[in-house]
């Protein structure tokens, strides 16, 4: 059963960088938003990976797995101060006319994406790489 | 199994696949946090795994750590990846020689 709990590492780590870009996304979304149900502007959020043994369900007979996968373990809220804008017009402005709005770099974002997307295909190889092995292997029996 | 020579086909590719999931284990974990590159011995293990045993596994060394405490390569991973699968497909091709020998000496048997 070696090469079928492979895919599950590989799809452990696709859902893993699936869920930092979804983060990613939502970062970038909501780069501008002042108003959130807690109050105050958008804070941006950031996944903490850890990595997890892998249970399948004939792992209990055997004993001696040996994958480690990957999991979101937290997602942590970036506490750096909002940046402020003078906008008096602006509803969310404060007596002086300042708004609050998330402190963010789009650059960042977008490096941070970018590094998701690569993980993310090389997740996909590895299970390509596997599937191609386990195929052969079929091949024996023809 | 069969003869000598398969059933050693059979442990090189087992450790192999064995290999391999580390490999995947490797890349699914390229971003966490204090993560090591795991692998095994191969030479080692093939010159003394009992056949049925789970070999044991080490941490690769030699490899440039990030800050984060991480030091998975992609680039070795990339590498371990083709050359694991393509072992794995010699040996696979191997043992279906085999086994096409033996089933050719059955088909014949039975015509004469």
């Amino acid at each position: 059963m070696s090469l079928f709990s492979s895919l599950q590492v590989s799809a452990s780590g696709m859902a893993a960088q699936r869920t930092r870009a979804e983060m990613l996304v939502e970062n970038m979304a909501n780069a501008e938003t002042t108003r959130t149900p807690g109050g105050g502007p958008y804070q941006r959020k950031d996944v903490v990976f850890s990595s997890d043994v892998q249970e399948s369900p004939f792992s209990a007979a055997f004993q001696n797995e040996m994958s480690t996968g990957v999991r979101v373990a937290d997602v942590v809220t970036d506490d750096r101060a909002p940046e402020l804008r003078y906008m008096p017009g602006h509803p969310d402005a404060d007596a002086n006319g300042y708004v609050k709005f998330p402190n963010m770099n789009p650059a960042e974002e977008m490096v941070n994406l970018m590094n998701a997307q690569r993980s993310y295909e090389g997740n996909v190889s590895a299970m390509a790489a596997v599937k191609d092995m386990i195929s052969h292997s079929i091949e024996i029996m023809k | 199994m069969l003869d000598p020579i398969t059933s050693n086909l059979q442990q090189y590719m087992d450790l192999l696949s064995a290999r391999q999931k580390l490999v995947a284990s490797n890349i699914a974990n390229a971003d966490t946090p204090g993560y090591k590159t795991q692998d095994i011995d191969f030479q080692f293990e093939f010159t003394s795994l009992v056949s049925g045993q789970q070999p044991q596994t080490v941490q690769a060394d030699g490899l440039p750590e990030k800050p984060d405490g991480n030091n998975v390569s992609m680039d070795r991973e990339a590498r371990m990846l083709a050359e694991n699968a393509m072992r794995f497909n010699v040996a696979s091709t191997l043992v279906r020689g085999q086994i096409k020998q033996i089933r050719d000496a059955i088909e014949e048997g039975r015509s004469a």
